[in-house]
C-alpha cells in the first residue's frame, strides 16, 4: 500500500514507473486509470476533511457511482478508502445518510464488475478489497452492530455487505463473527425483520452454516428452527417461491452434519412442520412448477438427511436413525412420500426419485416401517393396491434410469435384514415370473425388468443364508414349468448379449434404456447366488452347455469387463463350492477348463480388472455435492446427465447404483478364497486319497490275492493321477511361457502372477517327483510279489496234480468197491444153490488142471525125449572126437550145455 | 411435543467440574465416569412438570475450556436459566466463579435465574469448598445454591427443577414479557399460561433448596 500511496501523492513523475512496477501485478484498465485514481482520492478527501455536510454527501455518492462502474477505481478505493470510510460508520452513527451512503459504496467496491473477465490470474479488485475489509479487525463488529440501526437500508447494505465478504473470505467473517458476543443473535434478529431484510439474512445465514458446526449450534439456538418452519408457512409452502427454497437449504445446512442440531429439531419442534411442506394441498396437487420442484426436492433432501441419523462414524447414529424413523412414521410420512413416488401421476422425476429414496431410508433396517410399508395400499378404493406392488410396477414400466435406480432401492432397503419381507416377496415372486416367461418372446424389456426385481430381490435374499434354502425352492419349482430358474437365468444371459449385439446394430431404436446392464445384473445375482450354495452350483452344472457359454463369455469380447469379471466369479464359485464327484463337473475338471480355455493368468487378471472398476466407481460416487442455489435451478436438469459423465460402468447409472459396498467387500472375500481353491486344487489329485504308507501293507487276515488286487487297482489308480498331474503340469507349462512371453512386455504386473505360476509348477514337480520315488519303490515291491506269488502258484499247481491223482485214486477205489460190491450182490442173489455147483466147478477146474497137467508133463516127455537122444548124437560124436564125455557131463546139472556148443562152433 | 413452556437452560463452569456428566444424569439417568471433553457446546433435553404444567427443558452444555468462551458466551443472551458449577473438591473452581458471574452478566439478560452448583459432593473426604462457603458466595450474588452428585444422582433433579420453579415463579409475578423469545422462554401450545394456575402455585417438586 506505501508505495501506490506515495505515487498517488506525485502523480505526474511516477507515470512510466507504476506502468512498469505494477503492470505485472495488477490489472490497469487504461489510461484513465490514473485519472480515475486520483478522482477517488479527491472524493475521499471530501469525505474526510469536508467541512459541510452536504458537500460530504454528494462526494460520497460520486465516490459511490465511481466504484461501481470502474474496477480501476475499486483498485484504488481499496488502496485508500477503507480507514476513511469505516471512520464515518463508526463515529457519525447520527448521520443516516452518511451511513447509508458508506456501506453502500462499500458494498459496490465489493461487488466484481464483469466487464474485466478474461484473463485468469489477474487480482480481482473485488476479491481483493473484501480481503482488505475483512482484515480490519474492527469492522465486523462495527457491521454487525449496525444492523440494530432503525434505518432500513442501513442495516440491508450492511446484510449485503456481510454477505459480500462471506463469499470472499468465508473462514475469517465466521471466526470474527463467532467472536463477536451477541453478533448471531443479531443476524438471527433479522429473521423476524422486513421481508427484504429477511430474505438477505436468510441468504446470509445460508452462506454462514454452511460449514461452521459452532455457529449451526448457536442459529439453532437462537431459535432458528421455529423462524424458518414459520417463514416456510407464511410463504405457503411448497407453493412458496424461492424464499422458501432459501428456508430449506439453510434448514438442510443446519442439519446434515450435526447429530445435535438434529436431536433438537426432533426433540422440541418435531418432524410435523416439515412433513406439512411435503403435503400436496388440493387443488395444487396437479401443478408442480419449477419452484415447487425444488422445494420438494429440498424438503425430501431434508427429510432423507434427518433418516441417516447424523453423519457418518458417529457412535449415536444407528441410535438415532431408529428413533428418526420411528418419529417420521408416526407423523404419517409413509402417506405423503408414497403420494410423491408412486400415486401422483404428475409429480416431476426429481421429486419422485427422491421420495422413493426417503420411502426406502425409511424402512431400512426398521422392521416395524418395513411392515408398515408392506400392508400399505395406494390409489383409490377401487382401484387400490399394495404400495411394494406400484414400487414394483415402476421397476418393470419405468423408461428412466434414475427412477429405476431410485424404486429398486426401495426393495434394496426393504429386503436388507427383512427375513419376514424377503419371504413374503419370494412368495409373490411366481406371479411376475409367468408374465415374464410368456412376454419373453414378444416383449424383452418388460420380461427383463421382471427379471431384474427377481434378481435384485434374490440378490438381497442371498445376503441371508438362512433363507437360502427356501430360494433355492421356490427357484427350482417356478410356477408350472420344469426347467430350474438358474437354468432359465443363464437362457437370460445369453440373450441380453444377443439383444445387445441386435440394438448395435438397429441404432438401439427406444434409446431410453439401454439393456447394457441387463447381463452384469443377472450374472451378478448369478454369483451371489451359487456362492456358498453347493446345491445352486450343482444345479448349474447340470447343463453342460452353461459352463461353455459362461467360458466364452469370458475369453469373449462381446461383453463389457464388468461382465467378464462376474462370469470369472462364477467360474471360481463353481471351484470353490463344488461338493460333486462326477467326472466332468467336479473342481478339477472346472479349473482345467479355465487353464486350458482361458489360461490361468488372464483368469485372474479378471479379478484384478474388476477391483480396478470397484476401485474407480467408489472414488468417483464419493463426495457427495451440496445443493446450493445457484445450482439448483439447474440441477433438475443435470442430475441424470452428470451421473452418466461420472459414471464407469460404461454409461449405465443403473450398475452404478447396483454396485454397493456389500457385494463389493463379498467380491473380495470371494475372490481370496477362489485364488486359494485354485491353488488348492492343484496341489491335490483328483481322488482325494493320498497314499498312506500303512495301506500298502498288506492287512491283518488279507487274503494274498485280495491284497494284490487292491494294489493292483492302487496303482491304477496313481498312473491316472500321474497322466492327469502330467497334462496340468503341460497347461501350466505352456501357460508359464506363454506368460514369460508376455512378461517381456509387461513386465510390472505379470511379474506376480507368473511367479505364482511358477510356485505352483514347482510345487506341483515337487509333488510329480514324490509319485515316481512312490510308484519306483511300488515296482519294486510288486515285482517281490509277484515273483512270491509265482512260487505260491507253482506250489500249488504241484498240491492240485498230486490231489487229483489222489482223488483218481481213490475214485478208481471206489469204484472197484462199488463194482465189487454189486458183484456180491449179485452173487448173494444166486447164493441158494451154491454147494454142489461149487463142487462141481471145483471138480471141473481139477478136472482141467489134471487134464492141463497132463498134457504140459506130455508135452514135457516128448521134449526130453528129443532132448535124450540129442545128448546121445552128442555124447557119441564126443566119444568120436577123444572128448570124455563123462566129463563134460559132470556139469550138466547145474548149466546147460551151451559151452559144449560154442566149443563145437570154435572148432 | 406439547408443553406449556419451554425454558432455554445453559450449564456454564471451569472445565472437569462435570457440567456434562450432570446432564447426562438428569436426561438419560446415568454416570459416565469417563467423559470426553466437550467441544463447543452439546445440547440435551426433558420433559418435567411444575404446577401440574408440562414444561420443556433445553440446555446447552458448555465448554469449559478458555478457548471455547467465545462460542458459548453466544448462549448467554437466549438462556431462561443457568447451572453454574464448580467442583467441592477443587477449590480453583470455586476461585473462579466471580468471573463466570461477571461474565454472565455481562451477556445474558437481567432476569436469568442462576443455580449455583457445588458438584461432586460423593467426594466428602476430598472436599475443598465448606457448603457454608458455598451457600455465602451464593448469598452475595443472589443465585439458587445447592450441593450436588452426578455421580450418585444426588440433588440432579432438584437442581434443575428448581431452578425451572424459580423461572416459572417469576413468569407468574410478571417479571418477564413471555412473548419476546429472547429471554429463553416460550410458550407453548399445549399448555394454558396465565392465570389460570395460580400464583401461589410453586413447584410441587421444589424443596432442599438452600438459596
Amino acid at each position: 500500500m506505501a508505495p501506490e500511496a506515495r505515487f498517488v501523492e506525485e502523480p505526474v513523475i511516477g507515470d512510466e514507473l507504476i506502468h512498469q512496477g505494477l503492470g505485472g501485478l495488477l490489472f490497469w484498465g487504461d489510461d484513465s486509470a490514473l485519472d480515475e485514481d486520483s478522482h477517488v482520492e479527491r472524493l475521499l478527501d471530501r469525505i474526510s476533511n469536508g467541512v459541510l455536510a452536504d458537500d460530504r454527501r454528494s462526494a460520497m455518492t460520486q465516490l459511490q457511482q465511481v466504484v461501481a462502474e470502474s474496477s480501476s477505481a475499486q483498485l484504488a478505493f481499496g488502496a485508500m478508502g477503507f480507514p476513511v470510510l469505516l471512520s464515518v460508520l463508526k463515529e457519525e452513527s447520527d448521520d443516516d445518510e452518511m451511513i447509508r451512503g458508506a456501506l453502500e459504496t462499500l458494498v459496490s467496491a465489493l461487488t466484481p464488475i464483469d466487464t474485466v473477465m478474461g484473463q485468469k490470474n489477474e487480482i480481482r479488485p473485488a476479491t481483493m478489497n473484501s480481503d482488505l475489509l475483512s482484515r480490519e479487525s474492527e469492522s465486523i463488529p462495527l457491521l454487525l452492530s449496525l444492523l440494530s440501526e432503525d434505518d432500513f437500508y442501513i442495516r440491508y447494505y450492511t446484510l449485503q455487505l456481510l454477505t459480500a465478504l462471506l463469499t470472499h473470505s468465508p473462514n475469517r467473517l465466521q471466526e470474527a463473527i463467532l467472536s463477536t458476543p451477541r453478533g448471531i443473535t443479531r443476524l438471527m434478529d433479522m429473521l423476524m425483520d422486513r421481508e427484504v431484510i429477511r430474505n438477505e439474512a436468510l441468504l446470509l445465514l445460508t452462506y454462514l452454516t454452511r460449514e461452521a458446526e459452532e455457529i449451526q449450534k448457536i442459529v439453532v439456538f437462537e431459535g432458528a428452527f421455529e423462524k424458518i418452519f414459520s417463514i416456510i408457512k407464511e410463504e405457503g409452502g411448497s407453493d412458496g417461491g424461492v424464499v422458501v427454497q432459501d428456508c430449506i437449504e439453510l434448514l438442510n445446512n443446519l442439519i446434515r452434519n450435526n447429530a445435535s442440531n438434529q436431536m433438537l429439531l426432533k426433540e422440541t419442534i418435531g418432524f410435523e412442520p416439515l412433513i406439512s411442506i411435503l403435503k400436496l394441498h388440493r387443488g395444487s396437487a396437479y401443478n408442480f412448477t419449477q419452484q415447487k420442484t425444488i422445494n420438494l426436492v429440498h424438503a425430501l433432501e431434508t427429510v432423507d438427511v434427518l433418516l441417516m441419523g447424523g453423519p457418518e462414524g458417529e457412535p449415536t447414529r444407528d441410535a438415532n436413525r431408529l428413533s428418526n424413523q420411528a418419529a417420521f412414521a408416526q407423523n404419517r410420512i409413509l402417506d405423503h412420500l408414497l403420494m410423491l413416488g408412486a400415486e401422483s401421476q404428475w409429480a416431476p422425476v426429481t421429486v419422485r426419485c427422491k421420495a422413493l429414496r426417503c420411502i426406502g431410508s425409511l424402512v431400512i433396517k426398521n422392521s416395524q416401517n418395513c411392515d408398515a410399508v408392506a400392508s400399505k395400499l395406494v390409489g383409490e378404493e377401487p382401484h387400490a393396491e399394495p404400495a411394494l406392488n406400484a414400487i414394483l410396477r415402476i421397476i418393470l414400466r419405468t423408461s428412466i434410469s434414475q427412477e429405476f435406480t431410485a424404486a429398486n432401492y426401495v426393495f434394496k432397503c426393504f429386503c436388507e435384514k427383512n427375513a419376514d419381507g424377503q419371504a413374503m416377496l419370494a412368495s409373490a415372486m411366481t406371479q411376475p415370473n409367468s408374465i415374464s416367461q410368456r412376454n419373453l418372446q414378444d416383449d424383452g424389456t418388460l420380461s427383463f425388468g421382471s427379471m431384474l426385481l427377481q434378481a435384485l430381490v434374490t440378490i438381497e435374499k442371498n445376503e441371508e443364508l438362512e433363507v437360502l434354502q427356501v430360494k433355492l425352492d421356490a427357484a427350482m419349482t417356478p410356477l408350472g414349468s420344469p426347467e430350474p430358474l438358474l437354468h432359465r437365468l443363464v437362457k437370460y444371459v445369453a440373450f441380453a448379449a444377443s439383444t445387445k449385439t441386435k440394438d448395435n446394430d438397429q441404432t438401439n431404436t427406444n434409446g431410453s434404456r439401454d439393456g447394457s446392464y441387463i447381463q452384469p445384473i443377472i450374472l451378478q445375482l448369478l454369483v451371489t447366488w451359487l456362492a456358498d450354495c453347493p446345491n445352486a452350483v450343482c444345479c448349474f452344472l447340470d447343463a453342460p452347455s452353461h459352463l461353455t457359454y459362461i467360458l466364452d463369455l469370458i475369453s469373449g469380447s462381446h461383453a463389457c469387463v464388468f461382465a467378464r469379471g462376474l462370469a470369472s466369479l462364477i467360474l471360481g464359485i463353481c471351484v470353490l463350492h463344488n461338493n460333486s464327484n462326477e467326472n466332468g463337473r467336479d473342481s478339477f475338471a472346472i479349473v482345467d477348463a479355465i487353464s486350458q480355455k482361458i489360461g490361468l493368468t488372464s483368469y485372474f487378471a479378471k479379478f484384478d480388472e474388476l477391483q480396478k472398476i470397484f476401485k474407480s466407481h467408489f472414488s468417483t460416487s464419493a463426495p457427495v455435492k451440496l445443493p446450493t442455489r445457484s445450482s439448483s435451478a439447474s440441477m433438475l436438469d443435470s442430475e441424470e446427465v452428470e451421473n452418466d459423465g461420472l459414471d464407469p460402468m460404461q454409461g449405465s447409472p443403473v450398475l452404478a447404483a447396483i454396485i454397493d459396498p456389500t457385494f463389493v467387500n463379498f467380491v473380495r472375500r470371494l475372490e481370496g478364497e477362489i485364488r486359494e481353491k485354485v491353488v488348492d486344487t492343484y496341489s491335490r489329485t483328483r481322488n482325494q486319497d493320498a497314499a498312506v504308507p500303512a495301506e500298502l501293507e498288506q492287512r491283518n487276515g488279507e487274503v494274498d490275492r485280495d491284497y494284490i488286487a487292491r494294489l493292483k487297482s492302487f496303482l491304477e489308480k496313481q498312473c491316472h493321477d500321474m497322466q492327469d498331474l502330467l497334462t496340468r503340469n503341460a497347461t501350466l507349462a505352456e501357460e508359464l511361457v506363454r506368460t514369460a512371453g508376455s512378461g517381456a512386455l509387461e513386465a510390472i504386473t505379470e511379474k506376480p502372477s507368473s511367479g505364482r505360476e511358477r510356485l505352483q509348477s514347482e510345487a506341483l514337480r515337487h509333488e510329480l517327483h514324490g509319485a515316481a520315488r512312490q510308484l519306483e519303490t511300488l515296482k519294486v515291491q510288486k515285482a517281490k510279489i509277484e515273483e512270491e506269488a509265482g512260487y505260491y502258484r507253482n506250489m500249488t499247481g504241484k498240491l492240485e496234480a498230486d490231489l487229483k491223482s489222489l482223488s483218481d485214486a481213490y475214485n478208481s477205489l471206489e469204484q472197484d468197491n462199488y463194482r465189487l460190491e454189486s458183484e456180491v450182490k449179485s452173487l448173494r442173489k444166486g447164493g441158494n444153490s451154491p454147494h454142489y455147483d461149487l463142487e462141481a466147478i471145483k471138480a471141473e477146474a481139477r478136472d482141467e488142471a489134471q487134464k492141463e497137467s497132463e498134457v504140459e508133463l506130455n508135452d514135457l516127455l516128448v521134449c526130453l525125449g528129443q532132448e535124450q537122444s540129442k545128448v546121445e548124437k552128442l555124447s557119441t560124436r564126443l566119444v568120436e572126437l577123444g572128448e570124455d564125455v563123462d566129463k563134460l557131463l559132470e556139469g550138466i546139472g547145474d548149466d546147460a550145455g551151451l559151452p559144449d556148443e560154442e566149443d563145437d562152433g570154435g572148432d | 411435543m406439547s408443553y406449556a413452556y419451554l425454558f432455554k437452560y445453559i450449564i456454564i463452569g471451569d472445565t472437569g467440574v462435570g457440567k456434562s456428566c450432570l446432564l447426562l444424569q438428569f436426561t438419560d439417568k446415568r454416570f459416565q465416569p469417563v467423559h470426553d471433553l466437550t467441544i463447543g457446546v452439546e445440547f440435551g433435553a426433558r420433559m418435567i412438570t411444575i404446577d401440574n404444567k408440562p414444561i420443556k427443558l433445553q440446555i446447552w452444555d458448555t465448554a469449559g475450556q478458555e478457548s471455547f468462551r467465545s462460542i458459548t458466551r453466544s448462549y448467554y443472551r437466549g438462556a431462561a436459566g443457568a447451572l453454574l458449577v464448580y467442583d467441592i473438591t477443587r477449590r480453583e473452581t470455586f476461585n473462579h466463579l466471580a468471573s463466570w458471574l461477571e461474565d454472565a452478566r455481562q451477556h445474558a439478560n437481567a432476569n436469568m435465574t442462576i443455580m449455583l452448583i457445588g458438584n461432586k459432593c460423593d467426594l466428602a473426604h476430598r472436599r475443598a469448598v465448606s457448603t457454608e462457603e458455598g451457600q455465602q458466595f451464593a448469598k452475595e450474588h443472589g443465585l439458587i445454591f445447592m450441593e450436588a452428585s452426578a455421580k450418585t444422582a444426588q440433588n440432579v433433579e432438584e437442581a434443575f427443577i428448581n431452578t425451572a420453579a424459580t423461572i416459572y415463579k417469576k413468569i407468574q409475578d410478571g417479571v418477564f414479557d413471555v412473548s419476546n423469545e429472547s429471554y429463553g422462554i416460550k410458550v407453548g401450545y399445549g399448555g394454558i399460561p396465565g392465570p389460570a394456575g395460580g400464583r401461589d402455585g410453586s413447584s410441587s417438586q421444589a424443596g432442599g433448596c438452600c438459596s
